[in-house]
């Protein structure tokens, strides 16, 4: 009897282990339950990335600087330049959601596959420039922003940890000189990734 | 009947107020009326554990260059080894709704056993006059 018992509860209990597996679920972007990688970028240092950059452009208040309001940008080229592949649009793109659906800045675009490219801004002056338009002075832009994302590994023992460096500058296009220039560090340590933070 | 010594019913009840700690949020307001268009409350302390040691210790707001607000809190550990948490700032207009966006976003810090530190935030625009932070305890 006792012996029964006792194989009914092994069996219960090895019936119910499924049951605790973590099961695929939703979580909020870059909420504190998303995975924490030591060695990568994840979805939410860009978002802190992105936030620190907008929390410095704003309370410095050089978008209200510019001739035109609302200001001028045109995103030129920001290098990733470590070993984790993302699109650094995941970056511009959040601070443009910002600037631009507040009202602070228009990034200016033409069309095509690369809308921002100088190459599609340029072809869109010349058809301008062809009918006899003189409107192109709108796609003249009052900043560049530039910019580059770096990396610093070190380890000790088994414990990794990796420095990841976002620095975004704006250029004014009348001077050439720098307007606005921010650096976001983001530190990672940890001997492997993890879940929640 | 059985007996417990009191030294015991300690370790039982904070053996049971532990899962109920894990992954709560303390609320810090600096508005106190509700929101013109909800009902809500902007003090919560749900994780005493994060209370005892981790504590705000002062809420400063100012106008930045710009005009648009900034908010600076000082964090402060009481405790014996040094601490990490997530806190989340959300900005509200005049009417107490808040203001979201890609500036409304989770971050970390970390404060030395015994110290402070400030966290700041600046106010994703100029129709944001409040602000709400939610500190959560780190997984680790």
């Amino acid at each position: 009897m006792t012996r029964t018992i006792a194989s009914l509860s092994l069996a219960a209990t090895l019936l119910s282990l499924p049951a605790c597996a973590s099961k695929a679920t939703y979580i909020e972007t870059g909420g504190t339950d998303s995975i924490v990688s030591v060695g990568e970028v994840d979805i939410q240092d860009l978002q802190r990335a992105a936030s620190g950059m907008l929390e410095s452009l704003i309370a410095l208040g050089t978008l209200q600087n510019a001739p035109h309001q609302p200001a001028r940008l045109r995103i030129e080229r920001v290098v990733n330049d470590t070993s984790s592949a993302f699109d650094v649009g995941e970056l511009t793109y959040r601070m443009r959601e910002q600037l631009v659906n507040s009202g602070q800045a228009t990034v200016l675009t033409a069309y095509g596959a690369n809308a921002e490219s100088p190459e599609a801004q340029e072809r869109l002056k010349q058809e301008a420039f062809r009918r006899g338009e003189t409107s192109v002075e709108s796609l003249e832009p009052d900043f560049f922003l530039t910019g580059k994302i770096t990396q610093l590994k070190r380890s000790a023992g088994r414990t990794r940890q990796t420095t990841y460096t976002f620095r975004l500058t704006l250029t004014d296009s009348r001077t050439g000189q720098e307007a606005w220039t921010k650096v976001v560090d983001v530190t990672k340590q940890g001997q492997k990734n993890a879940v929640g933070f | 009947m059985i007996r417990m010594p009191r030294p015991a019913i300690a370790l039982v009840l904070f053996a049971g107020l532990l899962p109920v700690a894990c992954g709560t949020v303390n609320t810090t307001s600096t508005r106190s009326a509700p929101s013109e268009d909800s009902v809500a409350t902007n003090a919560q302390i749900n994780d005493l554990f994060t209370e005892i040691f981790l504590h705000v210790r002062g809420v400063r707001k100012f106008p930045t260059r710009s005009g648009v607000l900034q908010a600076q809190v000082d964090v402060a550990n009481d405790g014996f080894n040094t601490r990490g948490f997530s806190y989340l700032f959300t900005w509200q207009d005049e009417r107490g709704n808040p203001i979201l966006g890609p500036m409304h976003v989770w971050k970390t810090a970390r404060v030395a056993a015994g110290g402070s530190i400030t966290i700041s935030s600046v106010a994703p625009g100029p129709e944001a006059t409040d602000f709400s932070i939610q500190v959560r305890r780190a997984e680790n």
